[in-house]
């Protein structure tokens, strides 16, 4: 595959707040686990900071944000770097789906956290493949 | 009217994502932040100072500030001083392994063996950084004294400036992002008296004691009644203890 088909994930990775753990976990499911061949990340405070590799990256490929609280710094800071995110997940939409998931805590998320990380990494993963199918 | 919060040390992480040295820089302040100096430190998303709005970007001006950088581009360390002020002290991971002799970890996702050594090294010296900068403000013995481990003792949970600290938190409101005084004090007073978010009454009650604390416009309430509930069943959510324990 080429450089050109890959999918950014980004997640916020909130240090306080467990649902931002949940993000990250969920970014590496997909890039590592789920799509691994068509899927990378990017450090979001290299984005915050204006790099502009990582503004490159974001501006040439679709990218999808994950958040983990309303302030949605993982989807702001993409469009500040002159990206449009191509879908923007919302930790919080798993859990209203699925409010039997209690996320332990920030540094250890738990089973249930666990879970929700790869509930909300399917559905990113679903997202990939219609974007890669759209891109054919 | 909401406590003034008290003098500690603000933990800034780049948590760099496509590096495993960020993502020991993320452990290493958590164990700070919940193990080593739980009721000296806070922290704040280092995202947050380009999304968030002027009393993130004060979180520096406010707290004495320790940047801890997975790599040399230092993002952590540059965004504070960048937005915010020049951090106190400044640490970057892939040097203090290097000066230690310390294996580099390679995984992105959690920790692997090397990777947990260096987390507890890079943590250790945040600690002593910590003190140095209270130096003079007293901690409880079991905070001053060094732990080998940095694990045996009760976790406390990581405490980030915009849920506590400064006593104020956003809400999104259709596109616009709202700032409430108190809102972090009211949270938490609801979840210690077991307010669920799935009682219809919390909400009013909510919107009770937000006004209290702030101006709100008529026209504005519902909308906000809305974004505060679906906020606090978001905080309730990360708040209440996992099933099973």
């Amino acid at each position: 595959m080429s450089g050109e088909e890959r999918v950014i994930i980004i997640p916020c990775s909130g240090i306080g707040k467990a649902f931002g753990s949940v993000g990250r976990e969920a970014t590496y499911v997909v890039t590592e686990e789920l799509r691994p061949d068509c899927t990378e990340t990017v450090c979001l405070s290299l984005l915050t900071l204006g790099d502009e590799d990582a503004r490159r990256r974001v501006q040439k490929h679709p990218t999808i944000t994950i958040d983990g609280c309303p302030t949605a710094c993982a989807r702001v800071n993409v469009e500040q770097a002159g990206a449009v995110p191509a879908a923007a997940f919302r930790v919080f939409d798993v859990f209203r789906r699925h409010k039997e998931l209690r996320v332990r805590s920030v540094s250890d998320i738990g089973e249930a956290g666990e879970e929700m990380a790869r509930i909300l990494a399917r559905d990113i993963a679903a997202k990939v493949d219609e974007l890669r199918k759209g891109r054919r | 009217m909401p406590r003034l919060p008290e003098r500690k040390v603000g933990l800034i992480a780049c948590s760099g994502e496509d590096l495993p040295e960020g993502t020991v820089s993320r452990r290493a302040a958590l164990l700070v932040l919940e193990r080593l100096r739980p009721s000296a430190t806070v922290t704040l998303c280092l995202p947050l100072f380009l999304a968030g709005e002027e009393r993130e970007r004060a979180f520096a001006r406010f707290y004495p500030t320790i940047a801890i950088d997975g790599c040399e581009k230092r993002c952590a360390a540059r965004a504070t001083e960048m937005y915010s002020a020049r951090p106190a002290a400044s640490l970057v991971v892939s040097d203090l392994a290097d000066s230690l002799g310390l294996a580099r970890p390679q995984r992105l996702r959690g920790s692997d063996a090397a990777g947990e050594v260096l987390a507890r090294a890079v943590a250790d010296e945040v600690a002593r950084q910590v003190d140095r900068l209270l130096a003079g403000r007293r901690e409880t013995a079991a905070a001053r004294q060094p732990n080998p481990t940095g694990l045996e003792t009760e976790a406390a949970d990581a405490v980030c400036t915009c849920v506590s600290g400064i006593p104020a938190a956003s809400v999104v409101v259709g596109d616009q992002t709202v700032e409430l005084i108190a809102l972090p004090a009211v949270f938490a007073l609801f979840r210690e008296e077991g307010k669920s978010p799935d009682d219809a009454a919390t909400a009013n009650e909510l919107m009770q004691q937000i006004k209290l604390y702030n101006a709100v416009a008529a026209e504005d309430e519902n909308a906000l009644r809305e974004a505060v509930a679906d906020e606090y069943a978001c905080f309730w959510a990360q708040t209440a203890p996992a099933i099973g324990q």
